[in-house]
């Protein structure tokens, strides 16, 4: 700025709401002799509709250098400002806001006190203002493409509503096939329907969609990095290897069948399998999964007989590696999921025949290791059957939480086993009892069980009584040669990880809090982050599929193609000159906006990602960031003004 | 700058005492504490007329160099102002000014100002009595202060 510009000052009467707190005779007499050379423009109310046009053309004409507003708070109407700046043609960051409404006027008794106050700060804001630089928003579009992680049923619903819409999708899943938890069930609540069945149109649309370019579905993969803001989300994803090529792959298994490792099979207790081999029967994609830990090529290179029986040529690729992918999306809807807590607790584990309850559904499963048949681990039909709900639920040692699902779960196994063997002893032991809904009475009209109420988990006793094993509770013996223990639903281990990398907020259990409990359930706390299935309480399919739905339904109304973002230029700003590299300010940043430039050895600052708190600017110890717009210099020269 | 050199003020209800009011810089986050000075106002809340404050995005901004700066341009106290913890809207920037705050009560007596005269506080933006009070106590405290100090 040269010494003939001017800074016009605004002073803004508020329609009379300042009333006579401030003698602006002698505000303006005090700064006869200022370098910044004010000129007071006295408005009766600069901020009314009508006369803003008027005011812009006068601050057209007078043509000041900077100007200066002192009006109310800067929360009101410093926008409105610098569009009448901007309508002025003058660059609307030349500006500085003086509150004198709220904080000088309303707040100080004596005239000359609030008079002495006002000429104070507008020394500061006259001192600042010469320094301030002119700053241009970017703008850039939205991306439209949307990421979903977790392909169960709520995330594979989300995908196909979005897909539907015309919209790009990556759908990122933790597993080698999709499809969730639901599809390794054979009978689905409430109406017994097999799972995989049920949800095969919906697998095979997706997979349709992953053929034809519409997504992207990255199977055996994680997000390891996330950055950014609604609108343009930089993801960084790391997928392991499958080793086998699932767009070759015609799914003869032949390789299966070569393969001559025999390992135990994670999902299946109590079989194996070999080391290349689908996850279950069914699985989708069909393409099998090779298990590096246990197949010999990998270990030692001492086999290759899946590669060769293998029909298409480049199908089984042994040098398939871990990937690391990135890429941007504008929305991600967080589907990952809960489970059943796995681990038996103190006083019922190691012992045999005793099983949680998506085990023991595992176990009777006609795709599992028996057929389908209900037997013991000595392969001799039951006798009775326990089901132990709430097993660890309602309890200060379990969660303190109802997963609201078991009891439905209960019912169903109690229904299924005693199909299976007719004669079956079924007993439900059972704490409190949520049934809500048609279906779920229905299942409890029908159900035949014998019912134990108890009062508390950790007195429930397993006993053997002449050589049959028993359930002890108050007295009762509750015959027990089979035991199926109802365990809390907790978060997945997805979805702990993606609350940490995400840093979305979690109730006290793990489980993802929305942006409001009852008005944004669907919403996280971070916008451009929606919340779909159990990742934020456990839920049945029906629940999953509905808010599946329901954010994807948020994304299209939220996420509009073609729409920009502005990016504020009140960012940081790195001195690659006066950089040390010494990398304070990359573990500071809580926006991940400071990353390392390797070749340049200095912090770099992406506009995008950064939110202008002034964290870095703060810490940086050798002042190379600048916070443009309240760089230091602009700072120290208000501090001076008001001090001086 | 010692105690011994700092002069006696002049008080402005009373008239009396030296040349001057007493100068006291409040740095204020924009999103809760400036936000409570606002209402203060809107509030009819007294605040002390000796305040300037200085507005930041975030009391993160403030490093500690620029409270010293205060002090060197002869500011008789110095405060800032941020979000309470977990209501950032930096996520975590009034931490940062929390830790700088802890650094600053221990640097300033080693720079001859007493500690006394630099507060850190957590004010959120519905709390204008608190900002209300939190100045009045700080400014009163520092009027004593000079009586005691002279």
């Amino acid at each position: 700025m040269t010494e003939t510009h001017t800074t016009a000052v605004i002073v803004c009467a508020c329609s009379g709401c300042l009333g006579e707190a401030i003698d602006w005779d002698a505000v303006r007499s005090a700064f006869a002799e200022h370098p910044a050379r004010p000129r007071f423009l006295f408005d009766e109310l600069a901020c009314a509709v009508d006369n803003r046009a008027a005011l812009a053309e006068k601050l057209r004409e007078m043509a000041p250098g900077r100007v200066v507003v002192m009006a109310c708070s800067p929360r009101d109407h410093e926008e409105t400002f610098r569009q009448i700046l901007s309508a002025a043609g003058i660059n609307p960051y030349l500006m500085q806001m003086i509150p004198v409404r709220e904080q000088v006027a309303w707040v100080t008794r004596s005239r000359a006190e609030a008079t002495a106050k006002a000429t104070r700060l507008l020394r500061g804001a006259l001192d600042r203002v010469t320094i301030h630089e002119p700053l241009t928003p970017r703008t850039v579009p939205v991306c439209p493409e949307v990421v979903i992680i977790g392909a169960g049923p709520a995330g594979l619903q989300s995908a196909r509503v979005l897909l539907r819409a015309g919209r790009r999708v990556t759908l990122i899943e933790r597993a080698p096939f999709i499809g969730g938890m639901a599809v390794r069930f054979d009978e689905l609540f409430p109406s017994l329907e097999c799972g995989s069945c049920l949800l095969e149109p919906w697998l095979q649309e997706i997979l349709q969609a992953a053929g034809d370019g519409r997504l992207q579905l990255l199977l055996q993969a994680e997000a390891t990095r996330v950055a950014g803001q609604f609108g343009v989300w930089h993801l960084t994803v790391r997928q392991h290897p499958r080793f086998v090529r699932t767009d070759s792959c015609i799914g003869c298994q032949s390789c299966v069948a070569a393969c001559p490792v025999r390992t135990a099979d994670p999902l299946a207790p109590g079989s194996d399998r070999p080391a290349i081999a689908a996850p279950f029967a069914g699985a989708q994609p069909g393409a099998p999964v090779l298990d590096p830990a246990s197949c010999r090529q990998l270990q030692d290179g001492s086999c290759r007989l899946c590669q060769e029986v293998c029909p298409v040529p480049g199908t089984i690729d042994f040098d398939d590696t871990v990937r690391e992918l990135t890429f941007t999306a504008g929305a991600i809807v967080v589907a990952t999921g809960a489970e059943e807590m796995s681990f038996l607790p103190d006083g019922w584990g190691g012992e045999e025949d005793v099983h949680t309850a998506c085990g023991f559904e595992r176990l009777i499963s006609r795709d599992g290791h028996t057929g389908g048949e209900l037997v013991t681990a000595a392969g001799e039909s039951p006798r009775s059957l326990a089901i132990v709900q709430c097993a660890g639920s309602l309890d200060p040692e379990g969660t303190f939480y109802c997963s609201g699902i078991c009891c439905q779960e209960a019912l169903k196994i109690a229904g299924i086993a005693r199909r299976r063997v007719p004669e079956l002893a079924v007993t439900r032991l059972v704490r409190e009892q949520v049934v809500p809904g048609p279906a779920a009475s229905t299942l409890l009209q029908l159900d035949e069980s014998a019912v134990v109420r108890y009062g508390a988990f950790r007195e429930l006793r397993m006993v053997r009584e002449e050589g049959e094993r028993t359930i002890r509770t108050d007295g009762q013996s509750v015959p027990a040669e089979m035991v199926v223990l109802c365990r809390p639903h907790v978060p997945g281990p997805g979805t702990r990880e993606i609350a940490r990398l995400f840093r979305l907020p979690c109730d006290d259990d793990g489980f993802l809090s929305p942006l409001h409990p009852q008005i944004s359930p669907f919403e996280s706390a971070r916008k451009g982050i929606y919340l779909a299935g159990s990742c934020r309480e456990p839920g049945t399919i029906r629940d999953a599929v509905a808010s599946g739905s329901a954010a994807a339904g948020l994304v299209l109304a939220e996420l509009v193609p073609g729409q920009e973002l502005v990016i504020d230029p009140q960012v940081a700003v790195v001195d690659n000159a006066a950089c040390s590299g010494c990398g304070l300010c990359l573990t500071l940043c809580p926006y991940h906006a400071i990353s390392w430039d390797e070749e340049g050895r200095v912090a770099r600052i992406l506009d995008i990602l950064c939110q202008g708190c002034g964290t870095c600017v703060a810490a940086c110890p050798a002042g190379a960031i600048t916070a443009r717009g309240a760089s230091r210099a602009m700072l120290r020269a208000e501090l001076k003004g008001v001090l001086s | 700058m010692t105690e011994a050199t700092v002069p006696h003020r002049y008080h402005p209800t009373t008239g009396t005492g030296g040349s001057r009011p007493l100068r006291v810089v409040v740095f204020l986050c924009t999103w809760c504490s400036f936000s409570a000075a606002d209402k203060a106002g809107t509030k009819r809340l007294p605040v002390p007329a000796e305040l300037s404050v200085i507005r930041v995005a975030c009391s993160g901004r403030v490093e500690p160099t620029l409270v010293l700066e205060a002090f060197r341009q002869g500011a008789d106290g110095v405060m800032v102002m941020g979000c309470h913890p977990g209501d950032c809207h930096y996520q975590s920037g009034n931490l940062q000014a929390q830790c700088r705050a802890v650094l600053l009560d221990r640097l300033l007596p080693q720079l001859g100002i007493d500690a006394a005269r630099f507060r850190f506080h957590y004010v959120a933006s519905t709390e204008a009595d608190r900002y209300h009070h939190l100045t009045t106590e700080f400014v009163q405290s520092l009027y004593e202060f000079d009586t005691g100090a002279s």
